[in-house]
């Protein structure tokens, strides 16, 4: 016994009982995959092959599954109720875009009789993941919020009735919504949830630093050239102690806003039409794009230009560093979805020497000259298996949610995009985007861009564990690691993942 | 707290004392410091936080009023104690009873299955939470006081602890009530359990401390928020709450005072409970 | 009698260790139904590697800088607290305190003094003048500091657990031991180290048993300070939250889950049979 643990000791302290192999890989017979070449190097002045195929894949054929073989929607099942359906809705908003949630809530509940809606904080997007996948289908709710990077799971998961489906038996119209925003929520041409609050990344910037440089407050950069030159000037000038904080969280700098760029460039991230005509099988981040688009970010943080925040993990950390005392950010990328709490937050004075009016919402900086992004945020799904009345009652919940006047609301509240353009015509959402501007930029990003699989951006089965893994790779970019072989090895761990994820999700 | 002022040799006067006193005056306040701070910041208007985080020079109390409502404390805390307090009785019920039993029943089998007792003891928590948690699912019990409670009602270190005690026990008290025709029940509530009522109470401590601080298991079960207990409750509060870091202070503040004021009260049993599974001699 | 002891512990201990055995060597779908199995080498791969290697050595450190750090501090406490003086209840009230806070109360007062741009100790000039790592990265954020950071965390959430212990440990050494000491020509420093600490024993025992297994499962000021960061490095994170954490590659892989669970009981199994080696060989009894 003595020996056992003495020899295990031992063990721990030589490291030698390592493989070297990923815990992903465990139990598994070895994979038949290629061996990854190393890195290749240009001679000095000759250019690098492309290396990886550029968009000459044969376009595979989509998988599509027929909404007949899918849970039904029975939408006019509330029409004989005669006491109000009570329904539950998991979501995961908090401080005041919950405010605004619970405030919509209470309107529903009051106006109409036949439905009863319970609001749920699992406390974050995040735990509302877990709590859902951890919970039998009886301790499901009937109405779940859930990000866009979880499409291709809930398809899996048969737990779900797609919105498609009740779209189609309520003949509801979808034609004033924007196109992009419904594409993000589809996959293998079913539409499985209806979007509900949508974000994308915007730049937020200190307009009073930008004036002390001698910059235009109202110009902010839009192509990372730009990006790069005004940064320079804000710190030379000594105004900023930095140009702009980057981050390598998971759902901001290292890995939503890789797949941001790609749309933006119109470069596929994952194969088989971004995993939206069928299933993805390999990504492809590690390209020539990936490499142009994080080379320069990395020699912004090494000249001083930008600092590296960490892993970001509540999103919050970026702006925060721009209220930092000593050595400010002039600029950060971060989510639209904080518009409304990062204005309200300095209003109410949390900040010393920032104003409301300082900060200035310019649309995200990126590679390519056009300012386009693509959808995140969250979705309303309706969970399958609590019987007819409770999906109709979650139906119309929904309907409710995405009609034009409560998107008016909502997103003049949040600082989130309407799913729709009419709702830009109703008030209070009319007057706010004429008194305060900001909040329309992360709109018009989304009508910039095209409408096609490739620039609506990715849809992975493990997309969580693959942002992870390629928010690793960045965090080691930006301390300085080789950019190239940093993305390779991390789409080699995403390929892992992903053809874990087809064996068990019943590909 | 922890007892009387010690019995050792010489106390220090003159310079001596004066030292000690300076380096117990230092020690205190870096222990004190994360308190102090917190305390400071939970008390400042919001918009004053981030300055001078050393020096109290602003003061309101409104955000402790803010901090009970929008962090539904209230509910939180009756969560607490209510799981504390079942889990507490149940803990110490089951540990006399199944103490007793291993120490002066005779049956087949005993020392094994004592054995499998202890053994459970080496599990770490988290080896078993996902399974109970489905468990815990199957039975509907998301979301409830039996969630919450049940998988805690028995602990072997409770048992061995009683065991242990009841060990010493001399046999002619045992011999005597049996001859007066008292069955084993009896025995225990009229002679044994008042024997050993400091280690009871040295066991309630103990488990009462532990239930409190339980981070893990609620926070896994729990998705309606009516069932946090104040633990998830601080966690959720802060997670929300970034932006007015008074507002989770204060929250903090109001998790902390509590189990103070109980730990103070208490405080004696809690060594001798704290020192039973420990010193030997 | 023993019903309700034995019916909970089987439940809720013996089946789920079962249960979690079975799970360790298969793999689940994303919401952990559908498993199927997947070979016991799964537990021999897992063990063998780089991510559970890794979460290994970094609760073996965690572990190394908690115990000793928490002991010897706690034998400072209590030998400083020790002393016949006026007023000395209210310090040892104070050095006991920590015994009341939970790992979120500790885990979010020590968050709220080493945050980088909105601390504490970063706001108050001449401190983050002194150590710049406070701002720039940040103390939990700097690969080098953030596990000593979640360690220091930790030691003061114990500090009072471990003060009372073996206060009352110094108290159960007879008076009489000392004065012999004294009338010996034994000085401080020499009593203290041949005769305080040696008798001492069985009370660090028992508070290095308990400071390792709270170390081996430290997951609360993980999850509230780092979430497992800062990355790439994954510089905190533990078994426990390679196992349960928002942050770890295998979230929502229920079979990996539960083989690194098992394999941390084998790990505590392991360090306990270690330590209890350790014990029966040096005890004194007073």
């Amino acid at each position: 016994m003595k020996r056992v643990a003495a020899a295990f000791a031992v063990c721990v302290a030589s490291a030698a009982c390592g493989s070297g192999k990923s815990i992903l890989d465990a139990g598994n017979a070895p994979a038949t995959t290629t061996t990854t070449q190393p890195p290749v190097t240009a001679a000095p002045g000759a250019t690098l092959p492309p290396t990886s195929p550029t968009t000459t894949v044969p376009p595979a054929t989509t998988t599509t599954t027929p909404l007949a073989s899918l849970p039904p929607c029975q939408a006019d099942a509330l029409d004989g109720v005669s006491s109000p359906v009570e329904i539950t809705f998991w979501h995961g908003f908090t401080a005041d875009n919950e405010n605004a949630l619970t405030s919509l809530t209470d309107t529903y509940n009051a106006q109409q009789t036949k439905v009863h809606v319970t609001l749920q904080n699992q406390g974050g997007i995040k735990q509302t993941i877990e709590k859902y996948d951890q919970s039998s289908q009886d301790s499901r709710p009937e109405m779940v919020s859930l990000p866009e990077y979880v499409v291709q799971q809930m398809a899996d998961s048969g737990s779900v009735i797609p919105v498609g489906a009740c779209i189609e038996a309520d003949h509801f119209d979808t034609s004033p919504f924007l196109p992009r925003v419904l594409l993000a929520y589809r996959t293998g041409g079913v539409q499985w949830s209806m979007p509900f609050n949508v974000s994308d990344p915007v730049l937020y910037y200190n307009k009073a630093l930008f004036e002390r440089a001698g910059l235009d407050a109202n110009v902010p950069p839009v192509t990372l050239q730009q990006l790069q030159t005004m940064s320079q000037q804000l710190v030379s000038s000594g105004a900023a102690g930095y140009g702009i904080a980057l981050d390598s969280g998971a759902d901001s700098g290292g890995g939503w806003f890789l797949e941001q760029w790609f749309a933006r460039l119109n470069v596929p991230y994952a194969n088989n039409g971004n995993g939206r005509v069928a299933p993805a099988t390999e990504v492809l981040f590690d390209s020539q794009t990936g490499v142009d688009l994080l080379t320069p970010l990395q020699s912004m943080i090494n000249e001083g230009l930008a600092v590296n925040v960490g892993d970001n993990p509540d999103g919050k950390d970026t702006l925060l560093k721009m209220a930092d005392p000593a050595k400010p950010a002039a600029m950060t990328i971060a989510s639209s979805a904080g518009i409304g709490t990062v204005i309200n937050l300095l209003k109410g004075g949390l900040i010393p020497g920032i104003t409301s009016d300082q900060i200035g919402i310019g649309s995200m900086p990126g590679p390519g000259e056009v300012a386009s992004a693509i959808v995140g945020g969250a979705s309303l799904y309706v969970v399958a298996g609590k019987g007819d009345a409770k999906a109709a009652a979650a139906w119309d919940f929904i309907k409710y949610l995405a009609a034009a006047q409560q998107q008016s609301q909502w997103a003049s509240e949040t600082g989130y995009v309407p799913i729709r353009q009419d709702a830009l015509e109703l008030n209070p959402l009319k007057d706010k985007y004429v008194s305060d501007p900001r909040f329309k930029v992360p709109y018009d990003e989304l009508l910039a861009g095209k409408d096609d699989v490739t620039s609506v951006g990715p849809v992975l089965g493990p997309m969580p564990q693959v942002r992870s893994v390629t928010a690793g790779a960045v965090a080691a970019i930006f301390g300085g690691a080789d950019v190239q072989s940093s993305l390779t090895a991390a789409a080699q761990q995403a390929d892992a993942l992903i053809a874990q994820y087809n064996q068990l999700n019943g590909r | 707290m922890a007892g009387d002022p010690t019995t050792m040799y010489d106390a220090p006067s003159g310079w001596r004392a004066v030292g000690r006193y300076g380096l117990l005056v230092v020690v205190s306040v870096i222990v004190l410091f994360p308190i102090y701070t917190t305390v400071i910041a939970a008390l400042k208007p919001g918009n004053k936080v981030l300055q001078n985080p050393l020096v109290p020079d602003a003061f309101t109390l409104d955000i402790l009023r803010e901090a009970w409502s929008d962090g539904h404390f209230g509910r939180y805390m009756l969560n607490s104690f209510v799981v504390t307090i079942v889990v507490t009785v149940a803990v110490i019920l089951t540990s006399v009873l199944s103490g007793y039993a291993f120490a002066i029943l005779e049956f087949p089998g005993r020392n094994l299955l004592f054995a499998a007792f202890l053994a459970t003891l080496l599990v770490p928590v988290e080896a078993t939470l996902v399974v109970n948690r489905r468990t815990v699912d199957s039975l509907g019990w998301l979301n409830s006081y039996q969630g919450l409670t049940v998988p805690f009602l028995a602990t072997a270190f409770g048992t061995f602890l009683i065991r242990q005690v009841f060990l010493t026990l001399p046999r002619d008290l045992r011999d005597a009530a049996a001859i007066d025709g008292v069955g084993h029940l009896g025995f225990l509530r009229q002679v044994a359990v008042p024997l050993v009522r400091p280690t009871i109470a040295a066991m309630a401590a103990l488990a009462f401390l532990a239930t409190w601080n339980m981070y893990l298991w609620p926070n896994l079960i729990t998705t309606d928020a009516d069932y946090y207990t104040l633990q998830s409750g601080l966690r959720s509060l802060a997670q929300g709450n970034l932006d007015k870091p008074n507002l989770v202070m204060a929250g903090v503040i109001i998790a902390f005072l509590p189990i103070v004021v109980v730990l103070l009260v208490f405080q004696r049993h809690l060594v001798r409970g704290l020192l039973a599974g420990g010193v030997k001699g | 009698m023993l019903a309700p002891s034995l019916v909970i512990l089987v439940v809720f201990v013996l089946y789920p260790l079962g249960q979690a055995i079975w799970l360790g060597q298969a793999r689940c779908d994303a919401q952990g139904e559908n498993c199927v199995s997947n070979g016991w080498d799964q537990y021999v791969d897992v063990a063998r590697s780089e991510e559970f290697q890794h979460a290994l050595w970094v609760t073996v450190k965690f572990a190394l800088i908690t115990v000793p750090v928490g002991v010897a501090l706690g034998i400072g406490l209590a030998v400083l607290a020790d002393k016949y003086l006026r007023g000395v209840g209210v310090f040892r009230t104070i050095f006991s305190s920590t015994v009341a806070t939970g790992v979120a109360v500790a885990s979010l007062m020590w968050l709220f003094l080493l945050q980088p741009d909105v601390g504490v100790l970063s706001n108050v000039g001449w401190i983050s003048d002194l150590f710049p790592v406070l701002k720039s990265p940040g103390l939990l954020r700097d690969p080098g500091t953030a596990l000593v950071s979640v360690a220091a965390t930790s030691i003061w959430a114990n500090l009072g657990f471990t003060f009372i212990l073996i206060t009352a440990g110094l108290q159960g050494i007879p008076r009489d031991v000392h004065e012999a000491a004294v009338v010996d020509g034994a000085g401080g420093i020499r009593r203290f180290w041949s005769v305080t600490l040696p008798l001492l024993g069985p009370t660090l025992i028992f508070v290095v048993i308990v400071l390792t297994a709270r170390a081996f499962q430290a997951y609360g000021e993980i999850d509230l300070l780092t979430d497992g960061g800062p990355r790439p490095q994954n510089s905190t994170t533990t078994l426990t939250y390679l196992t349960y954490g928002t942050n770890s590659i295998i979230n929502n892989n229920d079979g990996l889950q539960a083989a690194v669970a098992v394999l941390l009981f084998l790990v505590m199994l392991v360090v306990s049979l270690l330590q209890l080696a350790a014990v029966s060989r040096r005890v004194h009894y007073a």
